[in-house]
């Protein structure tokens, strides 16, 4: 059993595992589609196979033929389906542009009839049936190809968190430098692929509408239904308790949601629809394409004077997916001068989104493999190059970081390495059987947010604890860290704490992205538990006998509640909740800035005949604040780690000019790491509590696990062989 | 189609076209197996028949007529208490969203009767048909290699 001290109780060790493991393991735990309402019918999409243009006519004739098909649409009337707008631009949806409301096509893959059948056999042939005529349109799915069209983010979104960091004159400072480091560096589209594809079952009762769905934002799928159907959104009820991973491609509507509730109120059936996984890399978000110049002005010393990060990042043609590529660059070491410059360019593609660490790990393999070059343009040593840089404040605000600790994460990495044995001449390093070994270091770091969260506490007389709170659960541990608080604050047994999530009847449910799930969640639970100890009566800490207090209340059950939000802000990002809205506070408060570090050593080895790259060992050190569920968070790292070895290895969303859309869209042809992939990965967190963010001392850890890890394979790559790797991914070919 | 599922007897009207997986999930309503790709690649759909191991998505449901299907639900002993591997997979936190477990862990009950536990690397070998995209891939083999030696040991 895995135990941890419960400081402050006098209660036995909690364990620490995972809450929800149980539910799991049995397979008892109940995804969006694991349930088989009476009479449910199944949908299908049928999807355009031109790259752009209009679809001048539909068959379909042979579809209405098969024996069980009850719906093939093509075409929502205007009132059917109202405009819900893209996440990003204010709205709820993955995109502004919603499937069969006209007769456009933007990309290839967009869906151009609905079918819904009686079986899922019926709907899968009937949909494959359908053809379509289509007028084509030229289309451009690549950065830097005729057609792509290019604006400047500042001035397309003029919002400030978007606008391009300038601190002092960087291009000057760059220009008077004696040392200068010049790179482009490009990272592929990417998709996230979570093993759970887009699912959803609808059904209504007289006017409500039940949607158990897939997602990371219960709050967009009920709002943009409410929205998009012109009903109450009072009157639509969203959950989603088990979500089968998300990494930020769940993090908002999707485009089969209003049409299968369409579906479901015409045939007065529940439908389902389960996303068949190629569908899956073209109608949800993907990692766009970045094309990076960085550049670094130093001493001789290797001493910072500028850096300068422009990117060029992929976008649709319907809308614009920001960057926030420097918003970690500018940050993560002090630099005297520092210059951004964001681009965002329109390609014919869908609308692109989050996918775990979505800006700061291509930004990091950039920026991180260009301080790679600096330390061996000025003899530096690469660890004590990025240690002579630590700031204990933000270079761009001047305010001072809540917490960072990357120092010490570097420091203890490098012990826990070894890294003082490594020999730092390119090519040095030969293993027993020949394979050259290269050791790489790279950090990162990542933004701290809050958001509001409304947490729901109850006491009953039999001691159980039931939390109902804002926050979905797709694996990270949100749930567990929640009951460990619970368990932790009162001295309880972990398994009398009872915690719903991803569940519009508990909280409202915004967003749970941008690793601020936990960090917004806890303090808005330790509120909670305040709040319930007043109303059992108890002292405000101390072990408490919960079914002893609630039975001396005279009462069946005690209930609370308490709200937080993030420092500065207000009732009205409270009311921004209760519209469905994103209210994102950070990660500049008004007093601090606050960001998660961590330091990456990687050992690569590359065999001599196949030029196979391998990855024997990874240390990574983290500082998070304090560590709230410390097996759940060891689990996340250890994740975030073989994404980072995904990222740099193997995974690149492929186009080709002639055809549009993606092209190797099945787990075959977009290979990500699997079980022999992964060696030995080594795990500690610097477990600082950063009190100054919030009451609980918890910072985010499934994102900025993975930041820097890319660019410690490149680096390492690089004292292999010699060679800069400035583009991912990282293959046998570049290495020969 | 007559068959056992869990071992309990089982007889259905199929379309021919029905994977053994849709079967499970839409009409008996056991839905521990998870259908992450429906192509072969991910693994999430692993069950036995037979004591084998094979990919539910792929495999039509017509046939495994006669034949003796378990899935997740199946594993546990009478007592429905937890498989050893099961509670080594908590042990381990060889899981995170828990998508792909049920197919890890009936991966992982036949990788451990086929023999193939001989090291960290042929679990990593034999395991390597289940993607698991969270990535608990160590704690995966954590939790194969202890039930695997405790198998080996008389446990």
């Amino acid at each position: 059993m895995t135990v941890a001290d419960a400081p402050g109780t006098t209660g036995p060790p909690l364990d620490t595992r995972r809450v929800d493991a149980r539910e799991k393991v049995t397979g008892r735990a109940r995804y969006a589609v694991d349930r088989v309402p009476e009479n449910v019918a199944y949908g299908a999409w049928a999807t355009a196979r031109i790259g752009k243009g209009r679809v001048v006519r539909v068959d379909t004739a042979a579809a209405e033929a098969v024996p069980g098909v009850r719906l093939v649409i093509t075409r929502f009337g205007p009132d059917e389906l109202h405009d819900v707008g893209f996440l990003m631009a204010g709205g709820h949806a993955v995109q502004s542009l919603q499937p069969l409301r006209d007769d456009r096509i933007a990309y290839r893959g967009q869906p151009v009839a609905l079918v819904v059948a009686d079986s899922l056999v019926a709907a899968t042939e009937a949909a494959q049936l359908i053809t379509a005529e289509y007028e084509e349109e030229p289309f451009t799915v690549k950065i830097g190809a005729e057609g792509a069209e290019t604006v400047l983010q500042e001035q397309a979104i003029p919002l400030p968190f978007l606008a391009d960091v300038k601190v002092g004159d960087a291009e000057a400072a760059f220009a008077a430098s004696p040392v200068q480091i010049t790179g482009t560096y490009e990272h592929p589209a990417q998709h996230a692929m979570p093993m759970e594809p887009n699912a959803s079952v609808v059904h209504w009762e007289g006017d409500r509408l039940i949607v158990d769905d897939t997602t990371q934002n219960a709050n967009a799928v009920r709002f943009g239904l409410a929205t998009q159907l012109g009903i109450d959104p009072a009157d639509v009820e969203v959950r989603s308790p088990y979500v089968g991973g998300g990494f930020g491609q769940k993090n908002a509507m999707h485009l089969h949601l209003g049409p299968i509730a369409v579906a479901a109120r015409r045939l007065g059936r529940p439908v389902k629809m389960v996303l068949p996984r190629p569908q899956v890399f073209h109608l949800g978000a993907f990692r766009p394409n970045t094309v990076h110049q960085v550049r670094l002005g130093a001493n001789e010393k290797g001493e910072l004077l500028a850096a300068i990060h422009e990117v060029d990042q992929q976008t649709s043609r319907h809308d614009l997916f920001p960057s926030e590529i420097t918003t970690v660059s500018s940050r993560l070491y002090a630099t005297p001068a520092f210059r951004g410059e964001q681009r965002l360019v329109r390609t014919d593609v869908q609308t692109p989104g989050f996918m775990r660490s979505p800006h700061e790990s291509p930004s990091m393999f950039a920026f991180e493999s260009a301080m790679d070059e600096l330390a061996y343009a000025t003899g530096r040593d690469p660890v004590e190059l990025r240690l002579a840089h630590d700031t204990p404040t933000d270079p761009v605000t001047g305010l001072p970081f809540s917490g960072r600790h990357l120092a010490e994460c570097l420091r203890r990495g490098a012990a826990r390495f070894g890294w003082d044995a490594r020999d730092p001449e390119p090519g040095s390093m030969t293993a027993e059987d020949g394979s050259a070994v290269g050791w790489g270091v790279a950090a990162g770091c990542y933004p701290g947010g809050i958001v509001p969260v409304v947490a729901h506490l109850s006491a009953v007389a039999d001691g159980t604890l039931t939390v109902g709170v804002g926050g979905h659960e797709f694996g990270q541990g949100l749930r567990s860290a929640v009951a460990l608080l619970v368990a932790r604050d009162l001295g309880v047994p972990v398994d009398t704490v009872i915690v719903r999530a991803g569940d519009t009847r508990v909280a409202p449910q915004h967003l749970t992205a941008g690793s601020w799930g936990t960090a917004s969640a806890l303090p808005a639970v330790q509120a909670a538990l305040g709040e319930l100890r007043e109303a059992l009566d108890v002292p405000a800490s101390g072990d408490v006998d919960v079914a002893a207090a609630v039975r001396a209340t005279g009462r069946p059950a005690v209930a609370v509640e308490a709200t937080t939000l993030a420092p500065g802000q207000s009732r009205d990002d409270l009311a921004q909740l209760d519209k469905g809205v994103l209210a994102i506070g950070g990660p500049v408060y008004p007093e601090f800035v606050t960001f998660s570090w961590a330091a990456h050593f990687v050992e690569v080895r590359i065999e001599r005949t196949t030029r196979r790259i391998r990855v024997p060992r990874v240390v990574s050190v983290v500082d998070c604040g304090r560590v709230a569920s410390p097996v759940t968070a060891a689990s996340q790292v250890r994740g975030g780690v073989v994404w980072g070895i995904g990222q740099a290895l193997r995974e690149e969303s492929e186009v080709d000019s002639r055809f549009g859309g993606f092209l190797n869209t099945t787990l075959e042809d977009y290979p990500v790491p699997v079980n022999l992939d992964v060696q030995q990965i080594d795990v500690d967190f610097i477990d600082e509590p950063d009190l100054r963010f919030n009451p609980a001392g918890v910072k985010g850890v499934g994102e900025i696990c993975m930041v820097g890890v890319s660019a410690a394979i490149a680096n390492a790559v690089h004292h292999a062989t010699g060679r800069r790797m400035r583009r991912l991914p990282i293959r046998l070919e570049h290495v020969l | 189609m007559a068959c056992t599922v869990n071992g309990r007897d089982v007889s259905l009207d199929l379309d021919p076209r029905e994977s053994l997986l849709d079967m499970l999930r839409e009409q008996l309503a056991l839905t521990g197996t998870k259908k992450g790709c429906d192509q072969g690649h991910c693994g999430a759909c692993t069950v036995h028949v037979d004591g084998r191991r094979v990919l539910s998505c792929l495999t039509p449901a017509v046939q495994v007529a006669g034949q003796a299907v378990t899935t997740i639900e199946g594993v546990a002993g009478e007592d429905s208490g937890l498989h050893p591997l099961q509670q080594a997979f908590i042990d381990h936190d060889a899981l995170q969203c828990g998508y792909c477990t049920p197919g890890q862990i009936m991966s992982g009950i036949a990788c451990i009767a086929e023999g193939h536990c001989g090291s960290d690397d042929e679990i990593r070998e034999y395991m390597s048909g289940n993607i698991c995209r969270c990535a608990a891939y160590v704690g995966i083999v954590a939790a194969v290699r202890q039930t695997a030696d405790a198998v080996r040991n008389g446990a």
